[in-house]
């Protein structure tokens, strides 16, 4: 609203001043309104920790899209203690910034300080993982059609095959595990003949994720599939498949964030058969533009709320050696 | 010039209390004086490099995660102060909480018997730990550890069952709201409860019986066995309470966020036992405090939200974190270990005193101090049978008695003195004893305070302890030199507290400082009250009742003088110096058949004594440099009795300058012509025969105190 | 007289048989030696840590730093060797800061007279934050190209059996040696029984303390480069996990008390085939890892209170401050 009124000024500006025949250096509607309303603003940054190569890739997004337009970011790092997170967010509460970029823990912890936020006038983007509280934006993975996608490559793998496939999870209370599992789930219920023998948490741990992969595959030595959850995670799954020389006949589905040495490289050496790839600097490069559009458009928490899901990217042999399908995290 | 330098030390040491510094340091609470200060540091530290960061509205957002940490922390201290440890805390907060939100969202309790159900199910928790650990002995550590994985994994099984249900459904009501964000006067609702059980336990710890048994345990739990206390309930109720406070802060934590997510209470216990040990809670029990635990919480919490709010990274938060525990718990034990030698070192504050050149003591003719031979050839009684007998009394049937060092009161029969009995058994050293009407022996026990025997030798406590007074810093309610008494016509016993500085074992200690430590305090057995009624005095030591019934004499040891003070008639509350500048340390003070008083002189002063006591800085170095045997002490190995009128004027004296068959004189009691010596650090009582001149050899001090018996 | 009674270590050891027995009889596919060298090399790494431990313990000590000298020292490594930096280089590197974090512990504990459980509690604490901080970027650090050569250490077989348990095995004869072969050993038992009589005896306590926590520190390196080796990679978020108390618990289940002096190798050995038996039966079974917690739990308990009901404390032996 402010805005137009400020164009509609410009407008009758530019009117009065008498002789304007000539349509020379006419003065571009939009940038200072855009600059103006970035200019000073304050964003916020809490992931689950700094350590994650996601949150380093979307924190470099952030700085490069936003900094030039003079936005201050500030960073909290809960280390990935879900109680210090929950204790960042609400003291960033009393700190009142613009924008707070919310990587949610799981469902239902920042749940009741993201509606509080809302009601305090500030913007929350939530990224990678949805709460069950609806904001004004969530940048990410649609963790249920990144099920689909593993579970129907790992299907089409394993045809003419045992069918039996094993599942390794990272934290079963972790939502996305919850709606990767409904969206695996989905596409199992089309093909009755594939068996899942073993469905187990490692809780994010290679090394446990490797100890249960290697009693599987003792345990069911015809095994075609396996889906994993995360490819950091899934290094132990791999290496299990590749001690037990089973590369060929097990299919090792997983998923991340695309950073070269965990994904292209992984799969170029026949550790992964699939890796899902979310861009992280793609996403890194959403949350700014999101940002920058709310910000510049005057929205106000609680008037919109939507979505960007991130484009998936199925790695595999065939293009993993392409150029920008990884992207490679500067030291 | 040097006049006027000693004027000034003699108004520095008037002014200035050096001996606070030492009481300051012994107190029980300087034991935190170093996680305040870290507390402190951490506070000014962050607050330099955050500004603006402790505003109100921040540091109510920290109090508020503090109102719940701080349970935990609180009921991890009481566990292991009691001697065990436990590291469920984690797994219970998670569980208890999950139950909480299953009962307000699922089941959509209402919030008053969820509150209470989640609370006993904390209870219950703690008590499957105080089970296996308090009545099966299992070891705390494993056995936590233990439970700790089986409660994470109930927890875990649970959600996966319930986290979207409770997800799903939002209660609806006003108080649950408010337990998770309300406020009171501005400070979270949490906090407020916090504060009053923090304090209700800190009451417990300090002042209840519960408390103490729960310290002696963790002190020594074998002592706290043989001594009767129920150590298997009391460690096994510990366990309860730090589930049930766990849950509290459960409660608090799901009211606010609502949250069932995997990590929640995960190293929760990590956090808790560093917030106690930074509050210098000494693992292995025994040792801590409600305080220790809440600084230690306030030092981890700062730490934490401030350099988050700095914006630092997990890393530098973990690596502060953990050098300030290092340099706290290395700091705590250096000042844990050497804090007694700091505070002998600082603890003894000598004082200002000026004594005039004493008297002569030449031997001339009408020279009243005249040192002469009298008591050379005194009779001993009880010889290597009775030790110390600082001060002798006779009945009315002639049977002498005496404390001894053992913590009896001793009896020998007359009429011949040659057998001892044991009369009563007080347990601390008897030091001045007088009888009252009834016949009951009343005694001021040295570290006991005032006892009274019976004719039948029943021991009965009058009192240990006087009003305390409020410049003190050391709390000297509690009597620890009752020196001396007597008593007055209605009953009411008057005796003098020679210092409140010091134990028995150390009254020399409090005679180099001769510092005003001494009173004089009056106990009224009709009303069981006891007063203080003279302080600050130095080493107030005999006393003894004028015959006017309205006043009595007291001794002041290191002062070398005997005055007189009325506590009724017309001059109550007046104090007249009798006598000063005595050439020696007077003690007890007796009455004489011919109606003087009998003085004891326990020791000579010395020219080199008297200017020390002229020089305090000096006699403080000499007490921080030289070991305490090499320490200037005052004589006390000089018998001498001196009669005294209430004019004060010193009519003849006796003496024993060899110290062959008395050495060391500190009361003499007359008795029917003869007069009985007694001495701290003898071993024996001496008996010496009046000149008929002299004495009434018919006097019964009894018989002259209370009347015949009727 | 001799007077039979049951200790803690041949209660555990009859849970053992009773467990393996019941697996064999009833899970096909338990009692192959495929799946009993699977069984062996998943809980390799978790013994390797138990050796350290109970080196300490016996000493009377206890180290919860142990999964940071696990990951951090070998994260370094691998870093180095990844960054262009010599192999040997990087190797040593590694080494030396465990070798000093150790020293740092044991000079804690030694001189400034620090319990144990809160000097490694923060020094744990400050290792890893160190990595987070200053050391890597990201909590993953992957094995690099330059280092393939070492890898044999936790992927490959020898002689039919994987690696891990040949180093597994190694470590465990060093040990063994260590603490009854050397006057070093003998001296971490009467340290471990009463460290006052220990240093009035002449023993070089405070020494011998610095040398106990160096030792568990290159313990742990070794047993974090195995296990970098077999996955591929050195996740340094494995510090946050609760794994230290599996650790304590394979050592203290054999039955070495913490109260020091007591226990040896096969203590550990038999702790750890407890719990890795147990684990390896519940995954064949596809039990959900909460319950598998969950029985470990109720196992351990069984154990730990058979043990005080076949061998009673009373008040009158306890030791004080012995928790």
């Amino acid at each position: 609203m402010r805005n137009s009124l400020r164009i509609l000024a410009m407008g009758v500006a530019l009117l009065a001043l008498p002789g304007v025949t000539v349509a020379k250096g006419i003065k571009e509607p939009l940038r200072d309104g855009y600059y103006q309303a970035l200019k000073g603003k304050k964003v916020a940054f809490l992931p689950g920790a700094m350590a994650m190569d996601l949150a380093i890739g979307w924190l470099a997004g952030l700085k490069s899209e936003l900094e030039p337009q003079g936005v201050e970011i500030v960073v909290r790092d809960p280390n990935f203690n879900i109680q210090a997170g929950a204790q960042a967010l609400t003291q960033l509460i009393a700190e009142k910034p613009d924008v707070i970029v919310v990587h949610n823990p799981d469902v239902t912890t920042y749940a009741k300080l993201i509606k509080q936020a809302e009601a305090n006038g500030i913007l929350i983007v939530q990224i990678n993982m949805a709460s069950l509280q609806k904001s004004t934006a969530y940048v990410g993975v649609d963790w249920v059609e990144m099920g689909a996608v593993q579970a129907r490559h790992v299907v089409e793998a394993c045809k003419g095959k045992s069918g039996k496939i094993a599942i390794v999870q990272g934290d079963l209370t972790a939502a996305a595990s919850a709606y990767t599992m409904s969206g695996i789930e989905s596409v199992l219920a089309e093909n009755p003949d594939i068996k899942v023998v073993s469905n187990q948490s490692a809780s994010w741990q290679s090394d446990k994720a490797k100890s249960i992969t290697q009693t599987v595959l003792k345990q069911n030595p015809d095994l075609c599939g396996i889906i994993g959850f995360w490819d950091n995670m899934d290094r132990g799954t791999a290496a299990a498949v590749d001690e037990a020389g089973l590369s060929d006949q097990v299919y090792v589905a997983t998923s991340g964030g695309g950073e070269t040495k965990a994904a292209c490289d992984m799969v170029k050496s026949g550790a992964y058969d699939l890796n899902v790839v979310y861009s992280v600097p793609n996403q890194g490069a959403n949350l700014a533009s999101t940002i920058k559009y709310l910000l510049s458009a005057g929205v106000k928490p609680g008037e919109i709320s939507g979505q960007m899901y991130t484009t998936l990217t199925p790695v595999t042999a065939a293009n993993a050696g392409d150029e920008g399908i990884c992207w490679t995290m500067k030291q | 010039m040097a006049h006027l330098n000693e004027t000034l030390t003699r108004i520095r040491y008037r002014i200035w209390p050096d001996h606070v510094v030492g009481e300051i340091l012994s107190k029980p609470w300087m034991e935190t004086a170093i996680p305040v200060l870290v507390l402190v540091a951490t506070f000014a530290i962050l607050s330099w490099l955050v500004p603006g960061f402790f505003t109100f509205a921040q540091l109510s957002i920290i109090a508020r995660e503090g109102g719940e940490l701080g349970f935990i922390v609180l009921g991890l201290s009481i566990v292991i102060m009691a001697g065990g440890v436990d590291l469920s805390v984690g797994s219970i907060f998670a569980v208890t909480n999950f139950i909480v939100l299953l009962l307000m969202h699922e089941y959509e309790w209402s919030a008053a018997p969820a509150v209470a159900v989640t609370i006993l199910a904390g209870m219950a928790l703690g008590a499957v730990n105080g089970i296996l650990i308090g009545y099966l002995r299992l070891r705390a550590f494993l056995t936590t550890l233990i439970t700790l994985i089986i409660f994470r994994a109930v927890y875990e099984i649970w959600t996966a069952d319930h986290a979207t249900a409770i997800a799903m459904s939002l209660p609806d009501s006003a108080t649950w709201d408010f337990l998770g964000i309300g406020l009171i006067r501005g400070i979270p609702v949490n906090v407020w409860l916090f504060a009053a059980v923090a304090l209700a336990c800190h009451v417990l710890l300090t002042r209840l019986r519960p408390g103490w048994h729960l310290m002696a345990i963790g002190g020594s739990r074998r002592a706290a066995y043989n001594a009767g206390i129920a150590v298997r309930r009391t460690i096994a109720l510990t366990y309860v309470a730090s589930g049930g406070l766990t849950a509290i802060a459960a409660i608090f934590f799901g009211a606010r966020l609502a949250s069932v997510g995997g990590n929640i209470g995960v190293g929760m216990e990590v956090t808790a036992l560093t917030a106690a040990v930074l509050g210098g809670i000494t693992l292995g029990g025994g040792r801590g405090s409600v305080t220790k635990a809440i600084v230690g919480l306030a030092i981890v919490l700062i730490i934490t939200n401030g350099m988050t709010a700095y914006s630092a990274s997990g890393g530098a938060i973990r690596m502060t974190l953990a050098a300030i525990l290092v340099a706290a718990a290395v700091i705590d034990i250096r000042w844990i270990k050497n804090r007694h030698r700091i505070i002998s070192s600082v603890y003894v504050s000598p004082d200002y005193l000026y004594l005039p050149p004493p008297p002569s003591c030449e031997a001339k003719p009408g020279n009243a101090w005249a040192v002469n031979d009298t008591l050379r050839g005194v009779d001993v009684i009880g010889l290597g049978e009775v030790e110390g007998p600082e001060d002798v009394i006779l009945d009315r049937n002639d049977n002498l008695y005496s404390g001894s060092r053992h913590g009896d009161i001793v009896r020998f029969l007359a009429p011949d003195y040659k057998r001892m009995e044991i009369f009563a058994h007080i347990g601390g050293q008897p030091l001045g004893l007088a009888f009252d009407r009834e016949d009951n022996l009343n005694v001021c026990v040295g570290g006991m305070g005032l006892y009274q025997v019976s004719p039948a030798g029943e021991v009965r406590k009058l009192t240990d302890e006087t009003n305390r007074s409020w410049t003190s810093v050391n709390d000297d309610s509690r009597l620890r030199l009752a020196d001396d008494l007597d008593i007055a016509d209605d009953g009411r016993i008057f005796f003098s507290e020679a210092t409140r500085r010091y134990e028995m074992s150390e009254y020399a200690v409090d005679a180099l400082e001769s510092r005003p430590a001494g009173r004089i305090i009056c106990h009224d057995p009709r009303t069981g009250s006891t007063r203080t009624v003279i302080d600050r005095l130095r080493f107030p030591n005999g006393i003894s009742m004028c015959d006017d019934g309205q006043s009595f004499l007291f001794a002041q040891t290191s002062a070398a003088s005997v005055s007189r003070y009325w506590f009724d008639g017309p001059k109550k509350g007046r104090i007249e110096v009798l006598i000063d500048n005595l050439p020696g340390y007077p003690d007890n003070i007796n009455k004489a058949s011919d109606g003087n008083y009998w003085v004891a002189l326990v020791g000579m002063r010395g020219p080199a004594l008297d200017l020390a006591m002229r020089m305090p800085g000096f006699r403080k170095r000499m007490t921080q440099r030289l070991p305490f045997d090499e320490w200037m002490f005052p004589n006390i190995n000089n018998g001498c009795v001196f009669k005294i009128n209430l004019e004060g004027k010193v009519l003849y004296s006796l003496w024993d300058p060899q110290g062959i068959n008395h050495p060391m004189i500190t009361s003499m009691r007359e008795h029917k012509g003869w007069l009985y010596l007694g001495g701290l650090s003898n071993n024996r009582i001496g008996r010496y025969k009046l000149p008929e001149s002299e004495a009434d050899p018919a006097y019964v001090q009894y018989a002259r105190r209370w009347g015949l018996p009727t | 007289m001799h007077r039979f009674q049951l200790s803690q270590q041949m209660i555990v050891s009859v849970i053992f048989v009773l467990l393996f027995a019941g697996l064999s009889l009833l899970l096909p596919g338990f009692a192959n030696t495929e799946n009993l060298l699977t069984l062996l090399q998943n809980v390799a790494i978790l013994g390797i840590l138990g050796l350290g431990m109970a080196v300490i313990v016996i000493g009377r000590g206890v180290d919860l730093s142990m999964i940071a000298s696990l990951a951090i020292p070998v994260a370094l490594t691998l870093q180095l060797a990844d960054a262009g930096h010599s192999t040997a280089l990087a190797i040593i590197a590694g080494l030396a800061l465990s070798a000093l974090f150790g020293a740092a512990n044991g000079w804690l504990i030694a001189y400034a007279e620090v319990p144990p459980l809160f000097v490694t509690l923060a020094s744990g604490l400050f290792l890893a934050g160190l990595g987070q901080a200053f050391l890597f970027s990201t909590e993953a650090v992957v094995w690099p190209e330059p280092l393939q050569f070492l890898s044999a250490i936790g992927r490959g077989r020898l002689a039919g059996i994987p690696n891990s348990i040949w180093i597994f095995a190694l470590v465990a004869v060093a040990v063994h040696a260590f603490l009854s072969r050397l006057t070093a050993g003998v001296f971490t038992y009467s340290m471990g029984d009463n460290p006052m009589a220990a240093r009035l005896a002449g023993i070089p306590v405070r020494i011998m303390v610095i040398v106990q926590y160096v030792s568990s520190a290159l313990i742990a390196t070794l047993a974090g480069f195995v296990m970098a080796a077999s996955v591929g990679s050195m996740s340094t978020r494995i510090y946050n996990s609760t794994w230290i108390y599996d650790v304590i618990l394979v050592v203290v289940l054999g039955g070495i008390g913490l109260s020091g002096g007591r226990g040896s190798v096969t203590n550990v050995l038999i702790g750890t085939l407890l719990i890795g038996t147990l684990l390896n039966g519940l995954t064949i079974l596809d039990v959900s890892f909460p319950v598998q917690n969950l029985i470990k739990g109720f196992v351990l308990l069984a154990a730990i209170m058979a043990d005080t009901v076949l061998n009673p404390r009373n008040e009158e032996t306890a030791q004080q401050g012995d928790i």
